[in-house]
């Protein structure tokens, strides 16, 4: 009997208990996305982006069929192993390169799919004259546009068309008493011999310091792309820690300040904000000669951004990110703009080797009062969640698990302000929410971060790239209507590592029998199908238990 | 039992029914087998037997079942003297001595295949008395020649044309003197003669050759057009008489001389003799004696087998997730049968299918006899009660019992969604899908790739070169039978026949059968051999946390019954992954479980702790489940949670349902029960209805059935063939019916002296006639004895019949015996029995 289940659905059920498992696991990994890693059966999927990854990455289809049956326990649908061979097969038939004579060129190893995607409406404008039969030009502003076009036809094609070298800039690791982690390297190796693409660690597996070690090989000026203001001064701080990067030759480009130095951290924000029609910090793309973009949150890249890139394809791209699902559904864009999929680790796999720590997730069932349920019932449906997720008894309740946990270092996130500032008062402890001032956020993280103070009660202002890293305790309190992703940062908060190696908590406080359950039961789900064990429990036996302890 | 001849012993058979009398009764029985259209009813006597055989209808089919060979060899006759040599006929096929004018001579390798396969065909058409006499007087059925042989209006496949004597009928005897004579023949007395002459001079290749020899090229060339067929040429007037010195085109060259005859005002034709003598003697370019290779493509036999049986094991998934689809009532029956495009859309997307592929096992269920119009006022479409019995046997059964129907069945799915000859579409489930050729492919291919090594695979272009040689069809079923291949690959792969293309080898034994009973004992050799193969059905399934169940394999029937009621099925294939949701946990307490149960069920099979988030869902669902509780007599609604009551009363949306509050804890409705339930659960509530004496009542839809149904019978195209014993009982028949009626024209003095000898008397009707006293005395006789006899009996409509009966019983009047004739016990009224006649064998 061996380890791995092929369904006719194209998921692939790996039994993880199983003593081949992990043999199995690397030989599926490069092809198949990881969709679920709950404690017994973990479900990998088969998509033609995965595949396409793992043709990027030099597998061929042969070496994917011949993994499927070898750990496969029933014979693999015949029809399904036609599917992923003839699936590969399409990747690489077209290749951008450049042309001595005519600059960027298309070109095909198999004609009839050149006629093809010529024929495509879409395609007729990005392209120039045809040179010979299996070439065709292709307009060097279009680089990006057709990459984007020819993967939408299901014909991905490959960039050999290379990189600028950008403006060299003397940029160094400093590893004095700390060193990039074995598999921070591997992302940037991976990373740098791909020339483009994306690497995937989970939150708190410091994606940062791939990102200094990316510019460390690339020793060119670099475009950072982040969230926001408090990301940003992150990575500036980080940056200056790690390398040989002063602080005059980073420049911040946000919505207070306007610096271009070598190194240049700029938000999406300031890049997407629209005036007149127009964006009016886009210069800043063309403002030097970049050698490498790194995009914080792929994630979470705005559209926009996407259409930006599409012009700067002649420039080395890192995306980081935790996750490769878009709510939005524009995985595609981020292949075939940014790059494939160069490096990935799952979470469980990084928590095995000590780089962050376990969680314990609790889901909290509070109980309403008769009023409150009366009150709920006869709210406006688009007031419903926000009624029962700031209710009185939950506030009492989050009042309680902070009481519970005393002494350690505790966050509780919320997305109502009110609410939140309510918690804040009764917790007698300091509010981070948006119309707080960069310079106070960060006093106040510091002050967190030193244990001053122990109790941070933030809005979803800190949902990105904010790094506490003593926080043991996370409270939720409300969130945006069961966003996995959301989830995932939220966690990541308290994944750090501990100095004691104290497992951390993940509270979900959530009001019984109402909207606010099933939005938990959907982030939950994400919680579990992430490996990580979550227990529910009702408010009255926690705190009974407490009173017992 | 011995070779009876009658008449003529020793001495060549004169009819086709003296050449059918002398052989044995195997070989007759061989006969019926091979043309089970002679035996409705059962012919009286061999004269009887012989004039069946030769009718055009019965010919025609009879022809339609020969391999291309043995068709080749009968058209060969068709187009040569009657009777015809077995020499000449070899010549024939392989061509003469001589250098053929045009075409090259045949391989000498094809030569050899063609002696040696001929005398096969000569032995298969003599078999089905096509062909009778012996080997130095081959003679072919009259109606025979005549459907094959080339007329004027029919195109044969030899591309031969009519012969001399055939296109010159009616021609006016001077013209014709005038084609001798330009041809260089001396004159003759009569246009009889003449044409003798003429087909003489073409029919000698030599003389031939000279003739054409000496033609202008470009009259060569036409021959060239005209000489492997079609033996007709369009020209602007045939007509015409035109002598050899007028001639001024090449084909008023050939017309002076008589190579080319008019067929009508504007057409010209080669004559067969000329053409035969152009093509060094041959009546076939490419006489094919041997079938086309089909080359295996080799897989692994035991990757085979597995796919194969991987696949068995979702067929039969597939259909049991189609009889549960349609268990509480499958869709409306049309008015014209079979079920709309919608329903079948509908059915595709429930299992998750194409329409054609849902077709395909809608279908085969409703072959296999699962599904069935219930025949209630409103026709719908439900699972029989044979389904019942079905889905409770192990998977190789099940299986084993699908392969068997679609083996024989003439439903073709493949047809479902085209349109027929008056444009209507044809429905899945609707009258219209039988082609009687489909079991036959399907069978014919399974067998070829049965004789390839195991394990093999083969090219379909191979099959259907293959199956062309089999059994060459008319140009309309021959393109069906293209489609009936694919469709016959493609179905074989996904009910596990074959595996990547090979024959598995638990199918091998479905292929091996004659009678429904060797079936039925095929199937159980099939299901045998599967049985292995599949993987043992489980009694365990792993729970995980983020509250999916994974059976990694087949699961026992009762514990995938209950988890398919307790939890949604999210991906199929070799494994099945199961979600809970507070709905389905819901639909199990529904269905009357309690919350209990659920938790010892689920402990008990996984293998692994139950996930704490899971028995806090069960737990949860059922502490909301049954709060509400809804009556059926004036629709009402408690519970003893008032805050509930009032929450409820207060939400708007419940404002249709016409709420009032009788009670703190009890509610009134409107609205009807089901709408008050629906409209609450919709509202995100669990109510449960309620009893009259207050219990919660348990709703659970009904499996409906239909009536009690046999599978559609397969539609072919001629009678049934019928079973070894029924044939033997019909030769006895028809042999003694024979026996009486040639015993009739030898010693017609036997007639006027009854005996009980070994002759029974006949008269004139070919009815045994003995005084009743001895009828009856002869058959008390072979009630002792037990011998059969033959009998003359008179039915009550007064319609006289022969009959061979062993007499079990003579009592009161009536004799009681086994009637031979219909293979069952009857009883005679002894009155109405003309005579008996102790059965000729017997006696002999």
């Amino acid at each position: 009997m061996s380890c791995l289940i092929v369904q006719s659905d194209k998921t692939l059920l790996l039994e993880v208990d199983h003593e081949q498992a992990d043999a199995c696991r690397r030989a599926i990994a490069p092809f198949a996305e990881l969709e679920r890693a709950p404690e017994h059966i973990h479900t990998y999927r088969l998509t033609p982006l995965g595949l396409w990854n793992a043709r990027a990455a030099g597998h061929d289809a042969e070496q994917v069929v011949d993994a499927l049956v070898e750990y496969s326990r029933y014979p693999v649908p015949h029809a399904l192993l036609v599917d992923v061979a003839e699936t590969m097969d399409r990747y690489g038939r077209l290749r951008l390169s450049k042309h001595p004579a005519h600059g960027l060129v298309l070109t095909t190893t198999d004609r009839p799919v050149l006629e093809e995607i010529l024929r495509s409406k879409k395609i007729q404008p990005l392209v120039g004259a045809r040179i010979d039969p299996d070439t065709v030009q292709v307009h060097p502003s279009e680089r990006g546009q057709i990459k984007q076009v020819l993967l939408k036809l299901g014909w991905p094609a490959e960039d050999f068309a290379g990189y600028v070298d950008g403006e060299a800039h003397p940029i160094d690791l400093r590893e004095d008493g700390w060193a990039l982690r074995p598999y921070q390297k591997q992302a940037v190796d991976g990373f740098w011999h791909g020339g483009s693409g994306v690497v995937v660690l989970p939150c708190g597996a410091g994606k940062t310091l791939v990102g200094a070690g990316a510019m460390a090989e690339a020793k060119a000026t670099t475009l950072i792309l982040v969230t926001n203001t408090v990301s940003a001064r992150q990575w500036k701080s980080e940056l200056v820690k790690r390398t040989s990067l002063t602080e005059d030759e980073i420049g911040e480009y946000s919505g207070t300040r306007k610096e271009i130095r070598p190194v240049t951290i700029a938000t999406y924000q300031v890049l997407t904000t629209k005036r007149k029609g127009v964006y009016p910090h886009l210069e800043l793309f063309d403002s030097r000669d970049w050698g490498l973009i790194v995009y914080d949150e792929v994630h979470l890249l705005p559209a926009p951004v996407f259409k930006f890139t599409a012009d700067l394809q002649a420039r080395r791209r890192l995306g980081l990110t935790a996750t490769l699902v878009r709510e939005d559904g524009r995985e595609s864009d981020v292949f075939s703009l940014i790059g494939p999929k160069r490096f990935d680790a799952p979470w469980k796999e990084i928590e095995a080797q000590g780089y962050i720590a376990p969680a314990d997730c609790v889901e909290v069932r509070v109980n309403l009062t008769d009023s409150e349920r009366l009150a709920y019932a006869t709210a406006e449906p688009e007031e419903k969640y926000r009624y029962c997720a700031t209710t009185a008894t939950k506030r009492r309740v989050t009042e309680a698990l902070v009481a519970k946990h005393k002494g350690q270092q505790t966050l509780v996130i919320g997305q109502y302000i009110d609410q939140l500032d309510e918690l804040g008062e009764h917790l007698d402890a300091p509010v981070i929410k948006g119309e707080t001032t960069n310079a106070q956020r960060e006093k106040l993280f510091d002050a967190f971060r030193n244990g001053e103070i122990s109790v941070l009660v933030v809005s979803k202002v800190a949902n990105f790239s904010i790094d506490l890293p003593e926080a043991t305790v996370a409270i939720q309190v409300s969130g945006t209507f069961g966003s996995r992703q959301e989830e995932a940062q939220r966690l990541g908060r308290v994944l750090r590592p501990k100095a004691d190696g104290h497992e951390a908590r993940f509270y979900s406080v959530v009001a019984r029998d109402t909207i606010d359950q099933d939005f938990a039961a959907h982030r939950q789900r994400f919680l579990a199908e992430q490996g990580y064990a979550y227990r529910i429990v009702d408010a009255d036996n926690l705190l009974e238990e407490d009173e017992a302890a | 039992m011995g070779r009876m001849t009658t008449g003529g012993q020793g001495s060549a058979p004169r009819t086709l029914a003296e050449d059918l009398r002398a052989r044995d009764d195997e070989a007759l029985v061989r006969l019926l087998r091979a043309r089970p259209d002679l035996l409705s009813p059962v012919p009286n006597d061999l004269t009887q037997l012989a004039t069946r055989a030769s009718t055009r209808t019965s010919v025609v089919r009879a022809l339609e079942h020969l391999d291309r060979f043995t068709q080749q060899v009968a058209e060969a006759l068709a187009v040569t003297a009657d009777p015809c040599p077995y020499a000449t006929l070899l010549t024939l096929l392989t061509g003469g001595p001589g250098p053929a004018a045009h075409g090259e001579p045949l391989p000498p390798e094809t030569v050899e295949a063609v002696t040696a396969a001929l005398p096969r065909a000569v032995d298969v058409l003599r078999a089905r008395a096509l062909l009778w006499g012996g080997d130095d007087r081959l003679r072919l059925v009259r109606t025979a020649r005549d459907v094959l042989a080339p007329a004027a209006t029919v195109p044969s496949a030899t591309g031969l044309g009519p012969s001399v004597s055939e296109a010159t009928a009616g021609m006016s005897p001077s013209r014709l003197q005038e084609i001798l004579a330009d041809a260089g023949l001396p004159a003759t007395h009569d246009p009889m003669s003449a044409v003798t002459a003429l087909a003489g001079l073409f029919a000698d290749g030599v003389r031939t050759a000279a003739l054409v020899g000496s033609a202008p090229d470009d009259a060569r060339a036409v021959l060239d057009r005209l000489v492997w067929g079609p033996p007709y040429g369009e020209v602007r007037d045939a007509t015409v008489p035109v002598r050899a010195a007028d001639a001024v085109t090449p084909v008023q060259w050939l017309l002076a001389r008589g190579l080319l005859l008019p067929a009508g005002q504007h057409n010209v034709l080669l004559p067969r003799e000329a053409a035969l003598s152009l093509r060094g003697g041959r009546a076939h370019r490419t006489p094919e004696p041997t079938p086309p290779a089909v080359t295996p493509v080799p897989r692994t036999e035991r990757t085979v087998d597995l796919t194969a049986a991987g696949q068995a094991l979702t067929a039969v998934g597939t259909v049991g997730e189609l009889l549960r689809e349609w268990q509480t009532g499958g869709p409306a029956v049309l008015r014209a049968g079979g079920i709309s495009v919608r329903d079948l859309k509908r059915t595709a997307t429930a299992l998750d299918l194409t329409e054609p592929q849902a077709a395909f096992w809608l279908e085969l269920a409703y072959a296999a006899g699962l599904i069935a119009t219930d025949g209630e006022v409103d026709e719908a479409y439900a699972p029989t009660p044979a389904a019942d019995l079905w889905l409770q046997q192990p998977a190789q059964e099940r299986w084993a019992a699908l392969a068997a129907a679609w083996l024989t069945a003439t439903r073709t799915p493949g047809v479902v969604g085209t349109r027929d000859a008056k444009g209507r579409a044809l429905s899945a489930l609707g009258p219209d899908l039988d082609r009687s050729l489909a079991p036959r492919v399907r069978r014919r291919t399974l067998r070829i790739l049965a004789e390839l090594p195991p394990g093999s695979a083969a090219a379909p272009d191979e099959l259907l070169a293959r199956l062309r040689w089999d059994r060459p069809l008319r140009p309309g079923a021959d393109a069906l039978r293209a489609d009936l291949l694919r469709w016959t690959l493609q179905d074989a792969e996904n009910l596990g026949l074959t595996g990547r293309g090979a024959l598995a080898a638990h199918a091998r034994p479905l292929l091996a059968w004659h009678s429904a009973a060797e079936l039925s004992a095929a199937t159980v050799a099939a299901a045998g051999l599967l049985g292995p193969l599949l993987p043992e059905p489980l009694d365990h399934v792993l729970l995980q946390a983020d509250l999916t169940a994974v059976a990694p394999g087949p699961l026992m029937a009762p514990l995938a019954e209950t988890l398919g009621v307790l939890a949604d099925i999210e991906s199929k294939g070799g494994a099945t992954v199961y979600r809970f949701t507070p709905e389905s946990v819901r639909r199990a307490l529904d269905a009357g479980r309690t919350a209990a149960e659920l938790q010892d069920f689920l402990t008990a099979h996984s293998r692994t702790p139950v996930p704490q988030p899971l028995s806090y869902l069960i737990d949860d669902v059922a502490r909301r489940h049954g709060t509400l509780r809804v009556g059926a007599a004036s629709a009402y609604l408690r519970c003893d949670d008032d805050a509930l009551l009032t929450e409820l009363l207060a939400d708007r949306r419940a404002a249709g349902l016409g709420l009032r509050r009788l009670a703190p804890t009890v509610l009134a409705a409107q609205s009807e029960p089901g709408v008050l339930l629906d409209k609450l659960r919709s509202m995100g509530l669990a109510p449960a209805a309620e009893s009259a004496d207050g219990d919660v009542l348990i709703t659970r839809a009904d499996a409906r059935r239909t009536p009690p149904r046999t599978p559609p019978a397969p539609v072919t195209d001629g009678p049934p063939v019928p079973a070894g014993p029924l044939l033997g009982a019909a030769v006895k028949a028809i042999r003694a019916g024979d026996r009486a009626s040639t015993a009739v024209r030898r010693s017609p003095a036997d007639s006027a002296a009854p005996t009980t000898g070994s002759t029974g008397a006949a008269s004139g009707d070919g009815l045994p006639r003995t005084p009743a006293a001895d009828t009856l005395a002869t058959m008390q006789a072979a009630v002792l004895s037990g011998e059969s006899l033959w009998i003359g009996y008179v039915n009550a409509e007064g319609s006289a019949s022969q009959r061979v009966i062993a007499p079990v019983r003579v009592e009161g009047g009536y004799v009681t015996a086994y009637d031979h004739t219909v293979d069952e016990m009857r009883t005679f009224a002894l009155h109405r029995v003309t005579g008996v006649s102790e059965l000729a064998e017997d006696s002999a």
